[in-house]
């Protein structure tokens, strides 16, 4: 199956040096978008993870500032002929970084926002913020409400402002609704129980470099939150189309552009539950919200 | 799922304490100085270190840490501590391997009351300003030498322990069962320092860990002064995972141990 307008959102790039070079990653970034006639999300991020940072040796102090080197020199790799720098995580002589992204001038820019306040970093520079935390309609709006205020005094990284908010869901949508929240919740706790299982920096490494334990804590707190044993909690994508109608509606008034919707966790629901969830929600939940404008293409890069 | 412990926690509980009830009083300990170090352990030999209540954090990693108490009902000691860090459901928890005290007084009053796997030992804590020393030795054999590198000063704030859960032996109906306990101190801390962590010797027999505890990558090392405690008991759970012990919510309905329990 080909399909010819769905975007490509990789996750994120790592940029600490330890992982991956700014040039590799720059490559790579522009080779599939290429590949995928310039439907390239680029995410960037840190890890926030020992089982991650740890295996590379990297220096969890340093992350942040590593990040930020990189996202600002990877756009000027893509845009400009040649580029040359002298910088604290790497440096190079005068080199042409190819090839060169199909999208112009460049793909969309994303970072993961975990830790508090990486939402600002993001409007600080004109970058999406791509939420993976799971949060509640009041603490996403609000966070939203000051990332867009930020965005409109932004210094962008590159040539292109991406100012789209992009939250992370579970999905499972089942014509009954009991069925669909309680098949959709074992999924998400199962989910919950596995992310819990890697190690966050924080747990073991102490430094102000990770301030809190990223999605982890949202997660443990849904892990044991008494009495939540049936209802979803609140803002969760599972259940009937009409449940889906109405959550999703409520994230679009509190101003969010994107939802990443995770499927399945260790493939724990059958391939075919999968899909049937997936072709109802395209039969009748995407169409109450055919009439949104489309701020993907406008946040894009052009084709 | 993920890997669960293999323990078996019949043969590990004939070294747990016997514990009769769960009501204990708190001990401040105050002025307190701890030294603790984190390893990366070798993942599949360890496994057999951890109930099956448990899983294996990924990746696995064990803490070895000396605390010394220059306050508390029994007079000032020090305390040596192993443990494996897993997880219980979804939360970190260093399951206690083996301890060891200097103080005998404090050797029964941490058996009986927080159920420590304890001997008594030689305990050397030696905070330098270019590295800090800890040591135990049982008899005349060093079972562990292990030193933090080169301290920074950083918050107290960035430093997080994992609450730790003790093995013991519980009567119930004319038999002993093993059950896990949580011990979860609470930290103020007054100063906190960070460096590199490296072993010179660790004697893994000695704290329980016969050949499957094996440190490989140090993680990291800190040293902290701080207040701290000895906390009333707040969670039991069944060493093979099943939910939470009845009669300890029985307990907890009452009152008589404050707070709430969890249920796993």
């Amino acid at each position: 199956m080909q399909t010819k307008n769905i975007r490509v959102g990789h996750g994120i790039v790592v940029c600490v040096p330890e992982f991956n070079h700014p040039i590799r990653i720059a490559e790579r970034a522009a080779a599939l978008d290429i590949l995928s006639g310039g439907r390239l999300e680029f995410g960037t991020g840190r890890s926030a993870s020992w089982t991650e940072l740890g295996g590379f040796r990297a220096n969890l102090d340093t992350t942040k500032q590593s990040w930020d080197e990189f996202v600002h020199c990877i756009p000027q790799m893509w845009t400009q002929e040649r580029f040359a720098y002298e910088g604290q995580f790497f440096s190079m002589p005068s080199r042409a970084v190819l090839p060169k992204p199909y999208q112009q001038p460049h793909p969309p820019m994303w970072v993961a926002v975990t830790s508090p306040g990486t939402e600002l970093d993001a409007a600080d520079r004109g970058l999406g913020s791509l939420g993976v935390s799971f949060a509640s309609f009041a603490e996403q709006e609000a966070k939203i409400k000051e990332y867009r205020r930020r965005m409109q005094n932004c210094n962008p990284v590159g040539k292109l402002v991406n100012n789209q908010v992009s939250t992370i869901n579970f999905l499972y949508c089942h014509e009954d609704d009991q069925t669909g929240a309680r098949i959709g919740l074992q999924m998400g706790r199962y989910f919950t129980y596995l992310a819990n299982q890697i190690l966050i920096a924080r747990e073991v490494f102490p430094t102000k470099s990770y301030p809190t334990s990223g999605l982890l804590p949202g997660l443990r707190r849904q892990a044991s939150a008494p009495g939540d044993a049936n209802e979803p909690p609140e803002g969760l994508t599972v259940g009937n189309p009409e449940r889906l109608i109405k959550v999703l509606k409520k994230w679009e008034a509190c101003d969010i552009d994107r939802v990443n919707l995770v499927l399945n966790a260790a493939e724990m629901i059958p391939q075919e539950q999968v899909l049937a969830s997936l072709r109802l929600f395209a039969k009748e939940v995407m169409p109450a919200f055919a009439e949104t404008p489309a701020k993907a293409a406008a946040a894009g890069g052009s084709r | 799922m993920p890997r669960s412990g293999k323990q078996d926690v019949q043969v590990a509980a004939q070294r747990a304490p016997l514990l009769t009830g769960f009501d204990t009083e708190v001990w401040e300990l105050p002025g307190a100085e701890l030294l603790h170090l984190s390893f990366e352990i070798v993942e599949e030999p360890s496994e057999w270190l951890i109930p099956p209540a448990l899983h294996p954090s990924i990746p696995t990693y064990a803490t070895l840490s000396i605390a010394r108490y220059p306050q508390s009902p029994v007079g000032p000691f020090a305390l040596a501590q192993v443990r494996v860090v897993a997880r219980a459901g979804a939360r970190p928890r260093g399951y206690l391997l083996g301890a060891y005290t200097d103080l005998e007084t404090a050797a029964a009053e941490l058996r009986a009351r927080w159920g420590f796997t304890i001997d008594v030992g030689t305990i050397t804590l030696d905070p330098r300003h270019d590295r800090i020393i800890g040591q135990v030795q049982r008899g005349e054999q060093t079972i562990l030498d292990m030193v933090l590198q080169a301290p920074e000063q950083i918050s107290g704030s960035d430093v997080t322990y994992a609450d730790s859960l003790h093995l013991i032996r519980m009567p119930e109906n004319g038999t002993e069962k093993p059950v896990l306990i949580q011990v979860d101190p609470e930290y103020v801390f007054h100063n906190a320092q960070r460096g590199r962590a490296r072993l010179l010797s660790f004697q893994a027999d000695a704290w329980g860990g016969n050949n499957r505890l094996r440190c490989t990558s140090p993680i990291t090392a800190t040293f902290v002064r701080c207040d701290t405690d000895l906390p009333r008991l707040r969670f039991a759970l069944r060493t093979l995972g099943q939910n939470l012990w009845k009669s300890f919510v029985s307990a907890c309905q009452t009152k008589r141990y404050g707070h709430y329990c969890l249920c796993l």
